[in-house]
């Protein structure tokens, strides 16, 4: 899932990593394949890199023994991603529905009515930077365990928007960012139709297959038109990835 | 030189006395797991603060603690997790029972909502937040006026969202070095602390060492508080612990997934606050409490060079006493 995630990135780009399975396949990335990828966090920590295994927060001491800038949230969340100027984020989810939309705030379990607010059943973190970057950012990556119960037709909650109800719903917004451009999950790869903004399989792993994504999966999903299987890591990759996550925390699939 | 200044240095208790009162509005600095006040927040606790209404950009271990204790009522924030260490159960378990509630926005809207809060602005146009559930979702409800309401940009004739300012009645900032005027040096991602102090109607810093004034006038580039808008300064060793301070010491894992842990319960929140809140009431006893062992290997950090510039400026323990029997504050009593 860190190595598919990682393969989303291209050499040059400037990028916003969270903590966690997103800065694991975003170092993946730069040390594989786009040594020139740049990138910080959203706490406004430029040029680090983790050092005796990776850090667990964005203020980890990890993080802050080799940077080269501190700024504060303003900058790395306002001037360089809500600006439009990020070309690429990863954000994690809880729930994840067909147009890519993300719930990282709370489980209902129902519909909620018009304008009201219940505490929920269980409430989770919030959006966090993720509205901002998914506001923002070019494009970005979502990253899920492909779970039934967290793929849903529709979300309880959207903390960040995807393509909201469907093609050309974020140009009504006004949202400077293109919106995501997959979902990585530990099944495949989704990527959303062009003509409907619709999520469809693009790839699955060795492992699976478009049935067993289905099977996971609360909406009708179709097999995109260039659907095909996704290559294995290779003995290259997977150091690398070892090399990265050295304690071997955040390792998955 | 250092003679000159105002002093304003006050004991951690006192200033708890003094700035904060049930029902109040307050706003904490401090990205989750990092640099924060939590030594405030058990001081609130053992001063028995109820109904209090915190703002913050993100929540960490210091609300997580407010909350488990019950001394909370309303929170507005970007994010209530702990990272890695898992979700706030001190904030799941006040906002899934009711007894608090939550009001969500992003990581961007709340430090826009301070810095327009600072430059005494009518709100700050942004294209985050609208459009999801952030703008729809309200406490109370969004019938009247709404959460995040539409504004026409003049030029385009785009419409934004508006966001609403943030002046908090009380800002808390931990900072690393400050001097006893309150001009502060932080090390470490400065998250929103400079606008969020611009934007408190009152101000306190509290420092994990007071430096002599002679520091401030070696850095002034990178003092990022003024003293002239701090209202009050203490002095707290340890005072983000059991989070981490860049330069200064780790975060105690095994402490905050302990104290985590605890907060799921009502029982266990109870015990946590025996042993580690009600009866640490100073420095001294926070060193025995954490012990000695410990704190030398969480100072052993690898990011203790970042503090190396200012070591050398840090006052001792008999000068910062002298100073603040010698305060403004503590003289005026005001």
């Amino acid at each position: 899932m860190a190595i598919a995630t990682g393969r989303e990135l291209r050499d040059g780009e400037l990028a916003i990593f969270g903590v966690g399975l997103s800065m694991l396949a975003g170092y993946f990335a730069r040390e594989n394949h786009a040594p020139s990828l740049r990138s910080f966090t959203e706490g406004g920590v430029f040029g680090a890199t983790p050092v005796g295994g990776l850090p667990w927060g964005i203020e980890c001491t990890r993080i802050s023994s080799n940077a080269t800038a501190f700024t504060g949230a303003i900058d790395a969340l306002g001037c360089l991603v809500a600006s439009g100027r990020c070309d690429v984020g990863i954000v994690g989810a809880a729930q994840v529905d067909k147009f890519g939309n993300v719930n990282t705030t709370g489980i209902w379990g129902e519909k909620l009515p018009k304008n009201t607010f219940p505490p929920p059943k269980t409430r989770l973190n919030g959006s966090g930077g993720a509205n901002d970057i998914a506001c923002g950012c070019k494009r970005f990556v979502i990253m899920a365990a492909h779970e039934r119960k967290r793929f849903v037709e529709r979300v309880d909650y959207i903390s960040s928007p995807g393509f909201l109800d469907g093609k050309g719903a974020r140009e009504r917004y006004g949202f400077i960012g293109g919106g995501p451009s997959a979902i990585v999950t530990t099944l495949g790869i989704l990527r959303p139709n062009p003509e409907t903004c619709e999520f469809e399989i693009s790839g699955w792993f060795s492992f699976s297959s478009p049935e067993e994504i289905r099977k996971y999966t609360g909406w009708v999903i179709r097999l995109g038109a260039e659907a095909a299987l996704i290559p294995d890591p290779s003995p290259r990759e997977l150091a690398i990835l070892r090399k990265i996550d050295i304690t071997g925390a955040l390792r998955k699939s | 030189m250092s003679s000159e200044i105002f002093n304003k240095l006050i004991r951690l208790d006192e200033a708890v006395r003094r700035f904060t009162h049930d029902g109040q509005q307050i706003a904490t600095n401090g990205l989750p797991v990092g640099a924060e006040p939590v030594a405030f927040a058990r001081e609130l606790i053992r001063q028995n603060r109820k109904n209090l209404h915190v703002v913050s950009t993100c929540a960490s271990s210091a609300l997580n603690l407010l909350c488990g204790a019950g001394a909370v009522s309303k929170m507005e924030g970007g994010f209530s997790g702990l990272e890695v260490f898992g979700f706030s159960n001190g904030i799941r378990r006040a906002v899934e029972s009711g007894n608090a509630v939550w009001e969500d926005y992003s990581n961007l809207a709340m430090p826009l909502r301070f810095l327009a809060g600072a430059l005494n602005l009518p709100f700050f146009p942004a294209r985050i937040c609208i459009g999801s559930d952030i703008e729809r979702r309200a406490l109370g409800d969004n019938t009247g006026t709404p959460k995040i309401p539409r504004v026409r940009d003049p030029f385009s004739g785009n419409e934004l969202g508006a966001l609403s300012p943030l002046s908090p009645e009380l800002a808390v900032i931990y900072v690393p070095f400050a001097d006893a005027a309150g001009n502060a040096i932080i090390l470490g991602s400065e998250w929103c602390s400079v606008e969020l102090s611009r934007s408190a109607k009152k101000l306190i810093i509290v420092a994990e060492h007071i430096v002599s004034a002679d520091c401030i006038r070696q850095y002034p580039n990178l003092v990022r508080i003024p003293a002239e808008i701090v209202d009050a300064v203490t002095w707290a060793p340890l005072g983000a612990w059991p989070n981490g301070s860049a330069g200064l010491y780790d975060a105690d894992d095994t402490h905050v997934f302990e104290m985590n842990a605890a907060l799921k319960t009502e029982a266990g929140t109870q015990a946590y606050l025996e042993k580690y809140v009600y009866p640490v009431a100073n420095a001294n006893a926070l060193r025995e409490c954490i012990g000695r062992e410990r704190i030398a290997r969480l100072v052993c950090t690898p990011s203790a060079f970042l503090a190396d510039p200012y070591r050398k400026w840090i006052l001792p323990e008999n000068e910062i006493e002298r100073l603040i029997e010698n305060s403004a504050l503590t003289q005026k009593n005001i």
